[in-house]
């Protein structure tokens, strides 16, 4: 086993999550700053529209002063003159008065200081107004010198004063607020420049710190990359050894299988051979002691008669016997290391309909052994070699119908379902059983459960497992003694090549 | 074709025990032609090709092969003999041996083997099979070697 930590540096760990801590204060900072300039910019609207409205005021004032000036310069002109062209341009200032002063006092109407002069103003002008009406009525009616003298005496020259001084006060103060404005408005620029400039070199620490993070992060990333890929191909390599290791091992295995069984058949045919051959001798030694004991008893020993007549056929009966199992063996562990040499070919399969065909090949043997063998269909379709499945279940169907329990007629089942990307396939009888203790050995070579009472070598099975295993597959065995078995075999249900080499 | 020479059988065959009964079957089916006995690959192709008396230089002659040798596998000796300008490429091969693989016996006869016979361990087959091996070297005829 091979096993793996990754490691963490720790001390770059910390250095990481400072870094991101900073970075996120960074991000909070410039959303503090974001809104401060969002804030300044909206005061600084106010500031500006304070400005245009101090702005607004001071031309209402100016152009008040105008009206005033210009109405009474063109009544004086008139009063002077008496010309019709005066008349008209007094009515054109002095009609715009009252307006103007509706308009100014909405305009300052936030400002008690300018109100009161506006209030001081008003009076005046109504009376200047109704001097003025008057005078030019006395023009119009052609009493100039009336109006004239009226004027000289009237109060219109101090009311105009008045009037002048305040509308001259009024745009002074408006010037003076103006200035108030305009320092407020600058002193609040210059405060959106700063915070702006703050804001930017905060960006820019922000975007360093978080450079800073990607270029650590994308080190961390590159360098556990780098240990993982490393560590991948030595497991590839590991996987690749370990795997070379083996199919030699088996190749190996499998090449002695062959030279021992191939070359224990040699000496084998020479033992038999000359079994025989010795047997033949035995036959005129017999026929010369039988025509011993009855020409002449005396040169015959008892022990000449044993020799001849027991000893001898039993010797050779023994050595042939045990030739011949011996022969049996050799073939079977021959046939295992040929079966593990042939190529697996795997192809679409329905087990049911293979095991149809097997059943129909030995059922012969299946009515002289008293047993019914059933298919319980549907059995999920198999992608494997069909030779090998073939042999695997044969094997099993045969077991089935061999060991049965005496008295009880045999009755097979063939059974199939899918578990994921698995096909288990099921052989049951209700034969003799096997002794759970057994389970595993009768799946070993040679090897056999219960009463030895059936001819056979103890190879099926171990041929069954071998094959299973080749296909991918497990095999294995439920049962209790005296109670019938279950095989269960485990097969991958498609089956590719990969999966053979690999 | 000389009807009256005597065709002589080369048998090589490393195991002695086999040779020995080999040639006793042989006798028992009644053949007598004259066995001459390798035990390794080497000495019987010198015999085979080089020898005076070797069939390659005088008489025609059958050859009994076996495929496991000490020193080389029988079907380098096959292929020597069954090779294109070889004057014993028509000379009569019997391969008798344990091996009874499809592949090697499907090999043997790719390279010209003319009989292949796999020994069986059941001593009765194989008496058999060597006494109808003895009725085949009594039937069959045997070319002479080109000069």
């Amino acid at each position: 086993m091979v096993s793996v930590r990754l490691k963490l540096p720790s001390s770059e760990g910390r250095v990481a999550r400072w870094l991101v801590a900073f970075m996120t204060l960074g991000f909070i900072a410039l959303v503090a700053a974001a809104i401060a300039i969002g804030w300044i910019t909206i005061r600084n609207r106010t500031y500006t529209a304070e400005i245009l409205h101090t702005q607004d005021v001071r031309q209402a004032i100016a152009r008040l002063q105008i009206q005033m000036e210009q109405s009474e310069t063109a009544r004086r002109g008139y009063v002077l003159a008496g010309k019709p062209l005066f008349a008209t341009a007094y009515a054109r200032s002095a009609g715009n008065i009252v307006p103007s002063i509706a308009t100014l006092r909405r305009l300052t109407h936030d400002n008690p200081a300018q109100i009161t002069r506006l209030d001081r103003i008003e009076p005046r002008f109504v009376q200047l107004r109704a001097l003025r009406t008057q005078s030019m009525a006395l023009v119009a009616s052609g009493q100039i010198a009336e109006a004239q003298r009226r004027f000289a005496v009237d109060a219109s020259v101090p009311l105009m004063r008045g009037i002048r001084y305040r509308l001259q006060a009024m745009a002074a103060d408006e010037v003076r607020l103006l200035a108030i404005r305009t320092q407020r408005q600058q002193r609040s620029s210059a405060l959106f420049l700063s915070v702006a400039g703050l804001a930017a070199a905060l960006l820019l620490v922000v975007a360093i710190l978080a450079i800073l993070v990607i270029r650590r992060y994308t080190a961390d990333l590159a360098a556990s990359r780098d240990s993982l890929r490393e560590l991948n191909e030595s497991l590839e390599d590991q996987v690749a050894t370990r795997t070379a290791d083996l199919s030699r091992a088996n190749e190996e295995i499998q090449r002695f299988a062959y030279i021992v069984s191939h070359d224990l058949r040699s000496p084998l045919v020479n033992v038999m051979g000359f079994t025989a051959e010795l047997a033949t001798a035995a036959g005129p030694l017999a026929d010369l002691v039988d025509r011993a004991e009855a020409e002449a008893p005396h040169i015959l020993t008892a022990d000449a008669r044993l020799a001849a007549r027991e000893d001898l056929p039993e010797a050779i009966g023994f050595i042939r016997t045990s030739t011949q199992k011996m022969d049996r063996l050799i073939n079977a562990i021959l046939k295992l290391s040929r079966e593990g040499r042939r190529t697996i070919a795997p192809e679409h399969i329905d087990p049911a309909q293979l095991v149809d065909t097997i059943i129909g090949s030995m059922q012969h043997v299946i009515d002289d052994r008293g047993a019914v063998v059933r298919v319980e269909r549907p059995i999920p379709a198999v992608v494997t070699d069909r030779l090998a499945l073939e042999q695997i279940l044969s094997n099993l169907i045969e077991n089935a119908t061999k060991y049965l329990k005496p008295g009880r007629p045999g009755e097979i089942v063939v059974r199939g379902h899918k578990e994921r990307n698995r096909v288990i396939l099921s052989v049951v009888d209700n034969g003799r059983g096997i002794d759970p203790r057994d389970h595993q050995r009768v799946f070993d070579l040679f090897r056999r459960s219960g009463p030895q009472d059936q001819p056979g070598e103890g190879i099926g099975l171990a041929h069954v497992r071998a094959l299973a295993y080749r296909l991918d597959g497990t095999i294995d065995v439920q049962s209790m003694l005296g109670d019938g078995a279950t095989f269960r075999l485990n097969l991958p249900s498609a089956l590719t090549i990969q999966d053979i080499t690999a | 074709m000389n009807q009256h020479q005597t065709v002589g059988i080369v048998m090589i065959e490393d195991d002695e025990g086999h040779a020995r009964l080999i040639e006793k079957n042989i006798r028992r089916a009644g053949i007598l032609n004259d066995i001459k006995h390798f035990t390794d690959g080497t000495s019987a192709l010198d015999f085979l090709f080089n020898a005076a008396d070797g069939p390659a230089k005088s008489g025609p002659a059958m050859i009994l092969l076996d495929l496991n040798l000490p020193d080389m596998s029988g079907t380098d000796i096959l292929t020597r003999i069954k090779a294109e300008g070889s004057p014993l490429r028509r000379t009569p091969v019997v391969v008798l041996t344990t091996t009874d693989d499809k592949v090697e016996i499907e090999r043997c006869y790719d390279l010209g083997c003319n009989v292949y016979i796999t020994k069986p361990v059941n001593y009765e087959s194989f008496a058999q099979a060597i006494r109808q091996l003895g009725l085949f070297l009594s039937v069959i005829q045997v070319p002479d070697v080109e000069s």
